[in-house]
């Protein structure tokens, strides 16, 4: 807009200058032309007759006449070209040559003043009665004239630039008026680090205009993403419950299978009761299959309650996600490899219910693709400033919209679960990443999570 | 009674028109030679209110561009009389006849000068040749006759001693070709230049005198031998010899630098008389 402002005056100082120019040269050529012309009839006849003394004279005359004015010399010139006389016989002495100064003098038509010389010189030639009698040369004095020009340049420039500074600010103002509201948006659009946030009704222009409706718009948009995060939140949430859902008949056949060794042994006690070292044994049994069913309900006690305790990561995390996911491997006869090899003060920086919770999914992710009797595989590691979570299968491998959901931050497509976006989600909460990799009919996700301050 | 003329020709001119000879003799007209007041209109105000006063009636002042001009209309009668050359005056001295002649410095007489312009370090005549140099007038004594003379006497000619000859046809015009440089050297009235140096010094600043010629008889005034009778002729000579005896006079002889204007003695012009021997004498 500045640009465009500043572009403008300069065109236009330019034409006023050129026309400026124009008229200036317009006017010396009618300067000169009256100077010469005044002078050539006066002159032609003495010329003719080669009077020395009333050249002389005339030319005399009219410098006295002019004093001060334009006419700074003249010489004038036989047919020949020999001086007959000039203002200042001094510098063009009677009968020498007239070239010199003829030579570099312009004629009439093409006199022009842009040369920027305070003085310009001209010919014309001398008639009488059609016969060309002799040459007149003559200096003007064009000093007012260029300073004129030089003036008005000066002052044209100063005007435009003001002028232009002046309509360069307008525009600037009008322009940051009318963004105004633009202004606004972006700033709460780009609020406290990237979540947008409602425009007080306050802020918005009164009137009802195209930039309040976006305004309005904006704000019922805030509205819709506060309540999507809301419901994200929500389903999140739900998510865990869904995860232990889908654990549940596994868990289930976890408890109720020691159940049945366990009513045996009670029978066994009863049926033995005298015999000391059955009711031992059986009594050692008896509490080995208790305390399982107790780490597995602890387990999910656990995993319902995490998100309302903001513990550490512990190795145990991962021994109550092996209690609670091994038995949906085994009833589907797939082997786990588990190795947690992470140191535990690396996994102490992490909190545990996002971590556990993205393990989970993953692994029932995991098991899911994997077929009857397939290899399931989980390491954690500690790597270079946090730790990796590495998660395989012998799938199929992930679709190109699973991948969406797990790698990108892409609105979710409709339909499937929303598990693999939960985990994505909470990966991005703890500032890490996930690597996927397919090689040898194997999938790998591999998760890394930087070491966090502690807190 | 001037008056009364002056209703009889208004009455005369209603019946039938008027000859051009009664009108011409109406008017005393006195020509003037172009010495150093021709330009000044003050100066020739006030000689003509003097002669006029004078004379007791109106009088038209004459000039002309060349002394040839004013010779011829001397001589031809449509000037009554005339401040001459005497030169010119010499050349007819068969017609015509002295009224006065003015008195400057003490005496009737006056030189020529040779002039340069101000830096010009030449010491005579001899250092001046191949320049161009500005005559006067070819009828001037001062202007022309002098120098023309002086160079006879050294076997050459203005036209084979300088690179050029003007004529600039008046005295001051002189002055004013040697000091704005249009010429080298110029043979000029010793009377004008002097009365220049006190009117216009800036003008006379730029030229300096070479050498001054002998004592020479001052321009005259003359008229025709045949009519030295006339009442308005001798009314002029009446008037001129009077001049600074009357107020107006006075103002007139002062502004031209002047005296008074003498008794005419025909001996003061021998000196020119000699010189125009020298020069018819062929060598």
């Amino acid at each position: 807009m500045g640009v465009l402002m500043i572009v403008l005056g300069m065109v236009a100082s330019q034409q006023v200058l050129r026309s400026l120019s124009r008229l200036h040269d317009d006017r010396l050529r009618e300067i000169a032309r009256l100077h010469v012309e005044g002078l050539s009839v006066a002159l032609g006849p003495l010329v003719l007759h080669k009077d020395v003394w009333e050249v002389y004279d005339t030319l005399d005359r009219a410098r006295s006449a002019s004093d001060g004015q334009r006419m700074l010399f003249t010489v004038v010139a036989d047919d020949r070209n020999r001086v007959l006389a000039a203002t200042d016989p001094l510098r063009a002495p009677v009968d020498s040559n007239a070239a010199p100064f003829s030579e570099d003098a312009s004629d009439l038509s093409a006199l022009t003043a842009s040369g920027n010389e305070p003085q310009v010189r001209v010919r014309a030639p001398l008639r009488v009665a059609g016969r060309t009698v002799g040459q007149i040369v003559t200096e003007i004095d064009v000093g007012d004239l260029v300073a004129e020009r030089q003036r008005v340049s000066l002052y044209l420039l100063l005007a435009n630039a003001g002028a232009t500074a002046l309509l360069a600010f307008a525009g600037y103002f009008l322009v940051a008026r009318m963004l105004k509201p633009v202004t606004l948006l972006a700033q709460h659009m780009d609020d406290a680090g990237g979540a947008p946030s409602r425009i007080p009704e306050s802020e918005i222009p009164k009137s009802d205009t195209e930039l309040a409706r976006l305004l309005r718009t904006f704000n019922a948009m805030t509205g819709a993403i506060d309540a999507r995060t809301e419901a994200e939140k929500r389903l999140a949430e739900r998510e865990r419950f869904v995860s232990l859902g889908r654990l549940s008949s596994s868990l289930a056949h976890e408890i109720n299978n020691p159940l049945g060794g366990l009513l045996n042994t009670v029978d066994t006690i009863r049926t033995y009761a005298n015999r000391p070292e059955v009711v031992e044994k059986s009594v050692e049994l008896l509490e080995r299959g208790l305390v399982h069913l107790k780490d597995v309900s602890q387990a999910i006690l656990d995993e319902n309650r995490l998100d309302r305790v903001g513990l550490p990561l512990r190795q145990t995390d991962f021994d109550d996600l092996k209690l609670l996911f091994e038995p949906e491997a085994a009833r589907k006869g797939q082997s786990l490899d588990w190795q947690v090899e992470a140191d535990a003060t690396d996994l102490a920086t992490l909190p545990a219910a996002p971590v556990r919770q993205v393990v989970l999914n993953l692994l029932l992710n995991a098991s899911a693709a994997a077929p009857e009797g397939g290899r399931i595989s989980l390491s954690v590691r500690s790597q270079d400033g946090g730790i990796e979570l590495t998660i395989t299968d012998d799938g199929r491998g992930l679709s190109a919209q699973d991948l969406d959901r797990l790698m990108s931050s892409a609105p979710v497509a409709p339909g499937g679960g929303v598990g693999l976006r939960l985990v994505h989600d909470l990966v991005a909460g703890l500032e890490g990443r996930i690597r996927h990799a397919r090689e040898a009919g194997r999938t790998s996700l591999a998760v890394f999570l930087p070491k966090r301050e502690a807190a | 009674m001037r008056r009364r003329e002056l209703i009889g020709a208004v009455a005369m001119s209603a019946v039938l028109p008027l000859p051009s000879v009664l009108r011409a003799q109406q008017l005393f007209r006195l020509a003037l030679t172009p010495v150093f007041l021709d330009n000044d209109a003050a100066v020739i105000e006030r000689l003509r209110d003097a002669l006029s006063a004078g004379m007791g009636r109106d009088i038209d002042l004459v000039q002309r561009r060349t002394y040839q001009e004013i010779t011829g209309a001397l001589l031809d009668g449509s000037v009554d009389a005339a401040w001459l050359c005497g030169y010119p005056f010499l050349q007819h001295r068969s017609q015509l006849s002295l009224l006065g002649v003015p008195v400057w410095r003490g005496q009737p007489r006056y030189q020529s000068y040779l002039i340069a312009s101000a830096g010009d370090e030449a010491s005579g005549l001899e250092e001046l040749r191949g320049g161009v140099h500005a005559f006067s007038d070819p009828d001037s004594n001062s202007g022309f006759l002098v120098t023309a003379s002086d160079l006879a006497r050294m076997g050459e000619t203005p036209d084979s001693f300088f690179a050029r000859t003007i004529f600039t046809w008046g005295h001051r015009n002189v002055v004013r070709a040697v000091a704005g440089g249009l010429v080298r050297s110029g043979s000029v009235d010793g009377y004008v230049w002097e009365a220049l140096a006190a009117v216009e010094p800036d003008l006379v600043a730029h030229t300096r005198i070479v050498s001054r010629s002998e004592w020479l008889g001052f321009p005259p005034f003359a008229a025709r031998t045949d009519r030295m009778g006339d009442a308005d002729v001798t009314a002029l000579q009446r008037a001129l010899l009077a001049m600074d005896r009357t107020g107006a006079g006075r103002k007139a002889l002062d502004l031209l630098f002047l005296d008074r204007i003498a008794e005419p003695d025909i001996g003061l012009f021998d000196g020119i008389a000699a010189r125009m021997a020298e020069l018819r004498q062929p060598r």
